[in-house]
């Protein structure tokens, strides 16, 4: 106990540096403030909203009303299913493994709440800027696996250990392509702190980095959704297949936890999306508003942040609403074969393109300008995007040629080549 | 700097009490019987063949293996990232060439079929 | 008689054929029992002969019948090249009452290997042993149950079954003795499977995607499948002893119940053999108003299979399960502006329609067909036919070739889906199918999607065959033969006709009676041969019933299909299968 104490008995007496206008303990208490917000607020909102707003897409998609009896809109069901899961019976099959099989769920909904400690909400509002940021997302997400493993092993269910053996091969080879693309996004942006990100993606400096590396989003959201255990990628739980999979003997409230793991989930890839591609809270007027007033600024920056969150949840709707779902070889083989090299070549190319592109500037040490330097952000950003969409030429060319000597038809199906 | 990541640790303190306040409340709210059906382990309705504990062929550690030397891989690459900007065109080079090898690596494993999941 | 069939068995076999009868076209050889097999190869390997498709395996007990040996086994052929039928007849002696030993016949396993079950269903119901069969367990009944329910001495009822898991409880100690020992067991696993090594899993009876209370018990190597054994039995609800025990008119609100997704058609076959049985000529008119209610009737089998197998494959795209049942419901509108019901239609009675055709039926179908054809189905065909993920999902995925399919006794889609254009609608046409135009759509892939394909193109065709029909459909005219021994006389000439009131009087209480005689009659179902065995002692029960259906058999096939495949793959194939369970376990 001795070193942690003296530890944080340091991180207190350095508080007094902190940027902050405000003395150490109101910053505590800001933090403590901000965690309880995302973890009482966000992450039991997320699960209640989300399952409202995926039940209605999902309903229109299918021709369907969706819950339209309690509340206007039946907005109140999502609640109501809540306050069940509450004061549901919690059962514990026989033969389970009573202290994995009760850390599980929590595992999954910490993990998924932890990473939005990087995520801006809006201009001045974020719970740390890491300069690792990116990083720490991934390091965070991934003990989430942990947390499936644990729920799926511990069940002494077959069905559930059918899925975590699915969840350590389906989670464990998308981390790879996720990886590789949030590093290409980090040697672009020169740094994975998620506000330096963001502050990149400003017009001047070339705008949205989904113009710029359409492959690299694509890669790190489809690697993002298989991760989150979305359709068409859930095979986790694959209800057609293993019932519920990992999560199959779980009931009342820990079946929720498991849920807001997932629509945590679900949240944090759609901010990290908007923050990492979109801009984050980046739109007109944002900056001016927030140097004028702050707090309107702020509530306009987390507008447009909400806006594009909201997005990107309605096209993983949009998603599970008309892809059927893949087979676990077929995952595999287009996470090995398809998305990590496709994301290796695209961080090469990217990397070139930034060293001919890089402007001059000084980050500690002097950065030296690239021979392309002059045409300035712009400049970076057309040649990014005619670089990725190069890659994406060739891969689709190298994917055909190898679809038609492959006795796999993943790669027939992704190349469109009649099997 | 370390400080940073005191809010991270609050948060991860916060969740945590999350976490267990969701699992402990509903102990006391729920109702608890428990008959020995209720705690069957499912199995499409019918008692399950044998134990789900033992030893089972996982054809997956595969997957586990080339995630090990991938990642291996990504560690070494995030640094590079950081400071790619500052790094001559060496730099450049040298990732290249880093990367080169472990496609060379990343081909021969997919010739040598371990990339066939059947 | 020149049949070339009996001739060959008589030159070849001349001490084997006991006797060769004929009756209503079907031609029934007495073969002795010891003879089977070699007679059973000749039909099928010989080049003139070929009967390669074993539609049919039963048991009778003739026992009231006043024939010896109480006990015979009765073989359906059906020769796919040269379109021809044949009924084997095999006699058992043997021990011939009591629940020991059984009466004993080789099995055909090795000849037709769709006889399987078949045989074990015969052993099950009927206790007639098989000698040779790979595994002859009871597949309706549950493993420790006492008798054989077909059996003409078992008893019909009131012997108490104890169905409660909860046997210690004193309420349901006035139960007494128990027919069943356990609340729950496990039924035995076929003897290679591998307990040890091999994980070894219950996929049904309560699961998502078996569509019913299927149970399947899956060996997996990892995700490998290794072997699967499906349990069945679940649903039994002995609907041939039923049958056995009504008129021949009280049956027809019972095949609604079987393959409760294409009643219309059920009611066709069942009405249809009687039909001939009795010799009754049905009017034109209700022969077209029967096709084209059969083939909407196929279009909204189709439809919930897409919806059922789409949601089996994807888990979550159940937007096409609500498309197709959008359409599907239109159809059933149509049913119960015809007759009331829009599942239980019963609406074919022996002798024609049960009621004639309401005025607006015509505007109501060719609405339901402006809307769906084509724009409907290609919207289904827009969303998967050319997904990726639903390509590579179904191609390469339950692989059947013909020979294969054949052996097994797999017809229907599934046996088009391996390309074989075998469709009893052009091969054997009844109810007038000769006159109309319309194309057996086949795949040579063998495959899940080659399956699917098949489907989506029979839906193209039979709304062919409906626009075709509706051309031809005309208001008015008899709906019912005009035969008083089949059919009540209309209301008013009971009033006015003594005769007319002495039919309706002796049809009421007694029924029709139709000639002693045996028939099996055939029709395609949307998932494959239906087949009716109607065994008739002269009065207005019959004395046997059999029916064969087509889910049942093609069942069989997900063993062959499935191995070596991944768990994924068993939905999809179970889903390309396109099974009913009310009429796997009837």
């Amino acid at each position: 106990m001795e070193p942690i104490i003296t530890w944080l008995a340091n991180l207190l007496a350095n508080v007094s540096w902190w940027p902050w206008p405000a003395p150490p303990s109101a910053a505590i208490i800001i933090w403590v403030v901000y965690g309880l917000f995302i973890a009482f607020g966000i992450a039991p909102l997320a699960m209640i909203v989300l399952t409202w707003l995926e039940r209605k897409i999902i309903a229109r998609i299918q021709d369907r009303i969706g819950p339209n009896m309690a509340g206007p809109f039946g907005w109140l069901q999502a609640v109501a299913d809540a306050i069940k899961m509450l004061t549901k019976e919690d059962t514990t099959p026989a033969g389970a493994d009573r202290i994995p099989f009760n850390l599980g769920p929590g595992l999954i909904a910490v993990s998924a709440v932890l990473v939005f400690a990087v995520i801006p909400l809006a201009p001045g509002i974020i719970g740390s800027d890491l300069n690792i940021g990116i990083f720490y997302v991934v390091a965070v997400g991934s003990f989430g696996v942990l947390g499936t493993l644990m729920a799926g092993w511990s069940s002494n269910n077959k069905y559930a250990l059918l899925g975590a053996f699915r969840a350590v091969a389906q989670l464990v080879s998308y981390e790879i392509p996720m990886a590789i693309s949030l590093i290409t996004v980090a040697v672009v942006a020169g740094s994975m702190s998620t506000l330096t990100i963001i502050h990149n993606q400003a017009v001047a400096n070339g705008g949205w980095y989904i113009v710029a590396m359409p492959i690299t989003f694509l890669v790190f959201f489809l690697a993002g959704m298989a991760e989150t255990n979305r359709s068409p990628f859930d095979l986790l739980e694959a209800d057609s297949e293993i019932v519920a999979g990992f999560h199959v003997e779980y009931s009342g409230m820990k079946y929720a936890m498991v849920m807001i793991g997932e629509y945590v989930h679900m949240l944090a890839l759609a901010g990290l999306s908007a923050t990492i591609f979109l801009g984050g809270w980046r739109g007109p007027f944002v900056e001016q508003l927030y140097n004028a007033v702050p707090i309107l600024g702020g509530l306009l920056g987390l507008v447009y942040f909400l806006a594009k969150v909201l997005l990107f949840i309605f096209v993983m709707m949009w998603f599970r609403g008309t892809l059927p779902r893949f087979r676990i070889d077929q995952l595999l083989d287009f996470g090995w074969k398809f998305l990590t090299p496709l994301s290796l070549f695209n961080l090469l190319t990217s990397a070139f393109v930034v060293k001919l592109f890089q402007p001059a500037g000084t980050a500690g040490v002097a950065l030296p300008a690239g021979p392309l330097a002059g045409f300035g952000g712009l400049g970076l950003t057309s040649a990014l995007l005619i670089s990725n969409l190069l890659v994406a030429f060739i891969a689709s060319l190298a994917v055909r040629s190898l679809a038609r000597r492959s006795r796999g038809n993943v790669l027939k199906a992704v190349a469109g080549v009649e099997g | 700097m370390p400080v940073d990541y005191l809010p991270i640790l609050i948060l991860i303190l916060v969740a945590a009490a999350f976490a267990v306040i969701a699992l402990v409340v509903p102990f006391y709210l729920g109702p608890r019987n428990p008959t020995k059906v209720k705690s069957d382990t499912y199995e499409s309705g019918k008692l399950p063949y044998g134990d789900a504990r033992r030893q089972v062929p996982v054809h997956y550690y595969m997957v586990a293996m080339l995630f090990m030397m991938f990642d291996i891989e990504v560690v070494f690459l995030y640094p590079w990232a950081v400071i790619f900007r500052q790094l001559k065109v060496f730099g450049l080079l040298e990732m290249g060439v880093f990367i080169a090898i472990l496609l060379t690596g990343y081909i021969y494993i997919w010739k040598k079929g371990a990339l066939e999941w059947n | 008689m020149t049949n070339i069939t009996t001739e060959k068995l008589k030159t070849r076999f001349p001490d084997a054929v006991l006797g060769v009868e004929s009756f209503k076209g079907e031609t029934t050889v007495t073969l002795k029992a010891d003879s089977l097999l070699e007679t059973a190869r000749f039909l099928r390997d010989d080049p003139d002969l070929q009967y390669n498709l074993l539609l049919d395996v039963y048991g009778m007990d003739r026992h009231r019948l006043g024939l010896s040996p109480r006990f015979a086994a009765q073989y359906e052929l059906f020769s796919i090249p040269k379109n021809r039928r044949i009924r084997l007849n095999v006699p058992i002696a043997g021990p011939q009452a009591g629940n020991g030993a059984l009466p004993k016949i080789d099995s055909v396993t090795g000849v037709w290997p769709t006889a399987n079950w078949l045989e074990r269903e015969t052993y099950d119901l009927m206790g007639i042993e098989f000698a040779g069969h790979p595994w002859l367990h009871r597949i309706m009944m549950p493993r420790n149950w006492v008798g054989h329910p077909l059996r003409k001495d078992y008893p019909l009822g009131g012997e108490p079954v104890n169905f409660s898991f909860d046997k210690d409880n004193p309420r349901f100690a006035h139960l007494g003795k128990q027919i069943m020992a356990g609340p729950s067991f496990h039924s035995e696993l076929a003897e290679e499977m591998d307990e040890e090594g091999h994980l070894i899993i219950n996929m049904g009876p309560q699961h998502p995607a078996t569509h019913g209370v299927l149970r399947l018990a899956v060996e997996l190597d990892g995700e490998r499948v290794v072997k699967i054994q499906p349990e069945l039995g679940y649903l039994h609800s002995g609907f041939e002893k039923i049958g056995e025990n009504r008129r021949y008119e009280q049956f027809i609100p019972y095949c609604d119940r079987l393959d409760y997704l294409a009643p219309m058609s059920n009611n066709l076959g069942y009405v249809m053999t009687v039909e001939r049985l009795l010799d009754v000529d049905v009017p034109q008119q209700a022969q077209y108003a029967r096709i084209l209610l059969v083939e909407l009737q196929r279009i909204a089998s189709h439809l919930v299979w897409l919806g059922t197998h789409a949601m089996d494959v994807s888990g979550t795209i159940h937007a096409l399960l609500m498309y197709a049942f959008n359409w599907r419901e239109k159809i059933l509108d149509i049913f119960e502006m015809v007759c009331g019901a829009r599942m239980t239609t019963s609406y074919f009675c022996v002798g024609g329609l049960r009621w004639p055709l309401p005025g607006a039926f015509q505007d109501a179908v060719r609405h339901f067909l402006t809307g769906f054809y084509p724009d409907g189905i290609n919207e289904f065909e827009g969303m998967i036919t050319n997904n990726p993920i639903w390509k590579s999902r179904l191609q390469e995925v339950g692989y059947l070739s013909a020979e294969q399919a054949i052996a097994l006794g797999v017809t229907g889609p599934m046996l088009r889906g391996s390309g074989l254009a075998f469709d009893l609608r052009k091969a054997q046409p009844y109810s007038g199918y000769d006159r109309f135009d319309f194309d057996v759509p086949t795949s040579d892939r063998g495959d899940s999607y080659g399956r699917y394909l098949v489907r989506m193109e029979e839906m193209r065709q039979s709304v062919r065959i409906v626009e075709q029909v509706l051309n031809k459909l005309k208001p008015g005219g008899p709906h019912k033969t005009s035969d008083r021994k089949v059919v009540l006389p209309p209301r008013e000439e009971i009033s006015t006709s003594m005769e007319a009131l002495i039919h309706h009087f002796k049809l009421v209480t007694e029924g029709f009676k139709p000639p002693k005689g045996q028939v099996y009659g055939l029709i395609e179902n949307p998932k494959g041969i239906l087949g009716f065995g109607v065994v008739s002692d002269g009065s207005a029960v019959p004395h046997r019933l059999r029916m064969r259906w087509p889910s049942f058999v093609n069942l069989q096939a997900t063993d062959t299909m499935a191995r070596g495949g991944l768990l994924s793959d068993i939905v999809t194939i179970i889903g390309s299968i396109d099974i009913v369970l009310g009429e796997v376990d009837r």
